[in-house]
């Protein structure tokens, strides 16, 4: 079978698939338009105080009521395994902030890894 | 203590002067030695025994008695050769003349630039020297034997669809990525890092860099796909892929730990986790150094081009594609 990634046919929202019916691999307008979607809708449960959009039930049901608009929008945009991954992420990020808050408080160092050293 | 050092400036003089000459002459007193030298000799060995000022005002006297004499300066007239271009000692008339121009002692303005000059140039050739060397260790560590080998042969195709193996990199620097192009933030951000490093060593260094970025999701990645996605990063990027095994076996020879399954159906959504590292391979294709996110492109174009800088070997400056 002949894969024409490029070939497909376009839809009108979201990205587009191949003809084998996986996502295109979204090239840099698809994947601005896929963060712009997504920092709408974070900033949405941001403004609900909405931590979780994907793991607990009640959660989910509560951002789907805020901003189910803009959750909607945001699957639209960007591919399945991509909203997955970043509505992960930010509990994974808020996690970390608030462990770093947490050592900070405490009078600890955060060695992250920066900028490498001058060699 | 007494004012000793009468001859430390002059015998510095003649040694600044003409160093070579008056080593040699240091070393075989003969007829050829000048006054100034035999007496820079004379008040050497005095040094070696402090003298009383009175031996100074002496010596002094004696000064004034050979002054006018023309004879007594040049014991062999065929060697009237200038120590330093300074008053003579013993133009010098008094005891004054002499304590005054001795007074600063070795120390004056050329003396002390060309201190702080040397000093200077010492430190930065020496932290120039120091940090080729680290490089140099850096590159040597994965050369030779018993060492833990980072990449090796390789048979893929490149996003014209054309075999691309190992021996493709050679004579030229390769700077290799692993991604796929259905990553969703932090491969497009290191690809554009790359292009940046790309341009930055090109400038310093010429044509002698081939960025090649390897994909580790072959079932979704075909050349033509590959060459879709690169093209919005940079042109020289060369995009390969092939069968899951070859995929599988360069990703293990460049340690690169990646969660691609075997088996996908068509259209199933996934993503990888993979490792992200720049991998640095000399024009042999031996492993040079790896790069990991936390280097900015600035850094990693300087620890790139510092290194291209170190080969002394032959370096390919054609156009890959060419």
């Amino acid at each position: 079978m002949v894969w024409l990634p490029w070939g497909s046919s376009e839809k009108k929202d979201g990205p587009p698939k191949t003809a084998d019916g996986a996502f295109e691999a979204p090239n840099r307008t698809n994947r601005a338009k896929c963060y712009a979607a997504r920092d709408a809708f974070f900033d949405c449960l941001d403004a609900n105080n909405i931590l979780d959009s994907i793991g607990d039930k009640q959660s989910v049901l509560a951002a789907n009521k805020a901003c189910g608009k803009l959750n909607e929008e945001f699957e639209k945009n960007c591919a399945h395994s991509w909203v997955e991954y970043f509505k992960k992420q930010r509990i994974v990020n808020f996690q970390k902030e608030q462990t770093i808050k947490k050592i900070e408080a405490e009078g600890g160092e955060i060695f992250a890894p920066g900028a490498p050293t001058k060699r | 203590m007494a004012p000793p050092c009468s001859c430390l400036p002059g015998a510095l003089n003649a040694l600044k002067a003409t160093p070579l000459r008056s080593a040699r002459q240091w070393a075989t007193p003969s007829a050829r030695r000048t006054f100034a030298s035999s007496q820079a000799f004379v008040l050497r060995t005095q040094l070696r025994n402090p003298i009383p000022v009175n031996a100074i005002k002496s010596r002094a006297s004696i000064l004034e008695y050979h002054a006018p004499g023309n004879g007594v300066r040049n014991i062999g007239q065929q060697s009237q050769r200038p120590f330093s271009n300074s008053t003579s000692r013993w133009k010098l008339k008094t005891i004054e003349q002499v304590r005054a121009r001795n007074k600063g002692g070795p120390f004056n303005l050329t003396a002390a630039v060309l201190f702080v000059a040397s000093g200077a140039g010492l430190w930065a050739y020496f932290s120039y020297e120091k940090e080729r060397m680290a490089r140099q260790r850096i590159a040597e560590q994965t050369k030779g034997v018993g060492r833990p080998k980072v990449g090796g042969p390789f048979d893929l195709i490149d996003h014209n669809g054309h075999q691309f193996t190992h021996e493709d990199m050679h004579g030229k620097y390769a700077l290799v990525y692993f991604g796929f192009t259905h990553c969703p933030d932090i491969c497009p951000d290191e690809l554009d890092k790359m292009a940046d490093m790309i341009d930055k060593v090109k400038e310093r260094c010429g044509n002698v860099i081939l960025p090649v970025m390897i994909t580790c999701d072959p079932a979704r990645d075909t050349p033509a796909v590959l060459k879709e996605y690169l093209k919005e990063f940079h042109p020289d990027i060369v995009g390969l892929t092939g069968t899951y095994e070859n995929v599988k076996a360069v990703c293990k020879a460049y340690r690169v730990y990646f969660s691609t399954p075997p088996n996908v159906k068509p259209g199933q959504d996934y993503l990888v986790d993979h490792s992200i590292y720049f991998y640095l391979m000399d024009p042999e294709g031996d492993f040079v150094e790896a790069i990991g996110r936390n280097f900015t492109s600035e850094q990693a174009a300087k620890v790139i081009s510092d290194h291209i800088k170190d080969w002394k070997g032959p370096l390919n400056k054609k156009d890959y594609w060419a």
